[in-house]
């Protein structure tokens, strides 16, 4: 028996389920690399088609060879260094972006959750969180559920907040005022009055 | 070895990512998913590229077969929707020749058969007349051994067990009894303009 007639023998036994691994790797070895061998495999399913069924579906369909080049091409591009790079840059960006979104504070938990929307939600200590600083006297926003407690502890958060960011700017502009005096071409004025803010015009009214 | 081993273990392979195993079951079943999807579709190039098209995304989808069905029962549900979105995308263009409800009602089935355009047709009539005049000129003890196999199912044990002979010779009987159809088969094929 020769090479090619032990191979199309193995092949029948494949069909068969009678091969064992080893000969099923051969045959997969060989059909992969002859074309008579895959030819032959295709003409004998059809064969026992048409033994088993008396009748043929489509014998002149023929579709593999442009399956597996498709599949091949598809393989080789997820295997290109090129693809895998924007594959490992498209990840880097979203862990940095969502990292980002985790690091920065979003208004709606600076505003919002002081009173949380959940059912015995935790209501968080003063002082454990972010608080934005405003000059402005506007109140946050409030939550439906609030519990009237807690609607007056952040109104106090809110205005304690405010006179702290005045008293600062006072400061600044009082510091401002004498550095700058002394380098005024005016020197007989010996003290520039900062313009003061809304609150401080309306406590000296 | 059940009937469906080698269709499990090619399948495992093609798991594995073995495109030459996935390829000996496009190679298997081409013919039978081609009959499939021309029971929605007229046009034969479109059926050919629906075919490959179900092959695919067969393949993308091979590593969620878990081996509760048959492989080719899970094939043919990927090539029937295939099929289906086929016409769906084709019914919105002038020309469809066939909506899913004709398919599914069998009205176009029974127009095309299983075996689409009458070329078609008639080189499966031409074929099976060939592997049955080859199988009726086989020795007998060939003959004995292939039907048993192809027409009773018995393994290559049982086999032996009827025919009173060893298993290896029950290989080598089935094998060149193969071995004789396909050459008859492969000149018939040659000279067939159709065939590729």
């Amino acid at each position: 028996m020769t090479t090619s007639e032990r191979e199309f023998e193995t092949l029948s036994a494949v069909m068969d389920d009678e091969a064992d691994e080893l000969e099923l790797r051969r045959v997969l070895d060989a059909t992969s690399s002859d074309p008579a061998l895959r030819a032959r495999w295709r003409r004998q399913q059809m064969v026992r088609e048409l033994l088993q069924t008396r009748r043929i579906s489509q014998p002149n369909i023929e579709v593999s060879s442009a399956v597996t080049e498709a599949l091949t091409g598809e393989k080789s591009a997820y295997r290109n260094p090129l693809w895998s790079m924007a594959v490992a840059a498209s990840v880097t960006m979203a862990l940095v972006l969502g990292g980002q979104q985790l690091l920065v504070p979003k208004t709606s938990v600076m505003q919002g959750s002081v009173v949380s929307d959940l059912v015995g939600g935790v209501v968080p200590v003063l002082g454990a969180q972010p608080v934005q600083a405003s000059l402005g006297a506007r109140s946050l926003p409030v939550a439906d559920r609030q519990v009237d407690s807690v609607d007056n502890e952040r109104r106090e958060v809110a205005a304690l907040y405010e006179r702290l960011a005045e008293d600062r700017y006072r400061n600044l502009a009082r510091h401002h005022a004498s550095r700058a005096a002394p380098m005024h071409p005016a020197p007989y004025i010996s003290y520039v009055r900062a313009p003061a803010a809304s609150g401080e015009k309306s406590a000296h009214q | 070895m059940t009937a469906s081993e080698t269709d499990q273990q090619l399948v495992q392979r093609a798991q594995r990512g073995d495109l030459r195993a996935f390829d000996l079951l496009v190679l298997k079943y081409q013919g039978r998913i081609g009959a499939l999807v021309s029971r929605y579709i007229t046009d034969p190039s479109e059926v050919e590229d629906v075919t490959q098209e179900a092959f695919i995304k067969a393949y993308r989808a091979i590593d969620k077969f878990r081996g509760d069905s048959a492989f080719y029962t899970w094939l043919y549900r990927i090539a029937a929707n295939a099929a289906k979105n086929h016409l769906v995308s084709r019914r919105r263009r002038p020309g469809a020749d066939a909506t899913i409800e004709d398919a599914e009602l069998g009205q176009q089935a029974e127009l095309l058969a299983d075996v689409g355009t009458p070329e078609a047709v008639a080189m499966g009539e031409e074929l099976a007349a060939v592997v049955e005049e080859a199988l009726a000129a086989l020795p007998e003890e060939l003959r004995a051994a292939l039907t048993l196999r192809e027409f009773e199912g018995l393994s290559y044990d049982d086999i032996a067990a009827v025919l009173d002979c060893p298993v290896g010779t029950v290989r080598s009987r089935i094998f060149r009894a193969r071995e004789a159809i396909d050459e008859r088969v492969k000149q018939q094929m040659s000279g067939e303009s159709g065939f590729r």
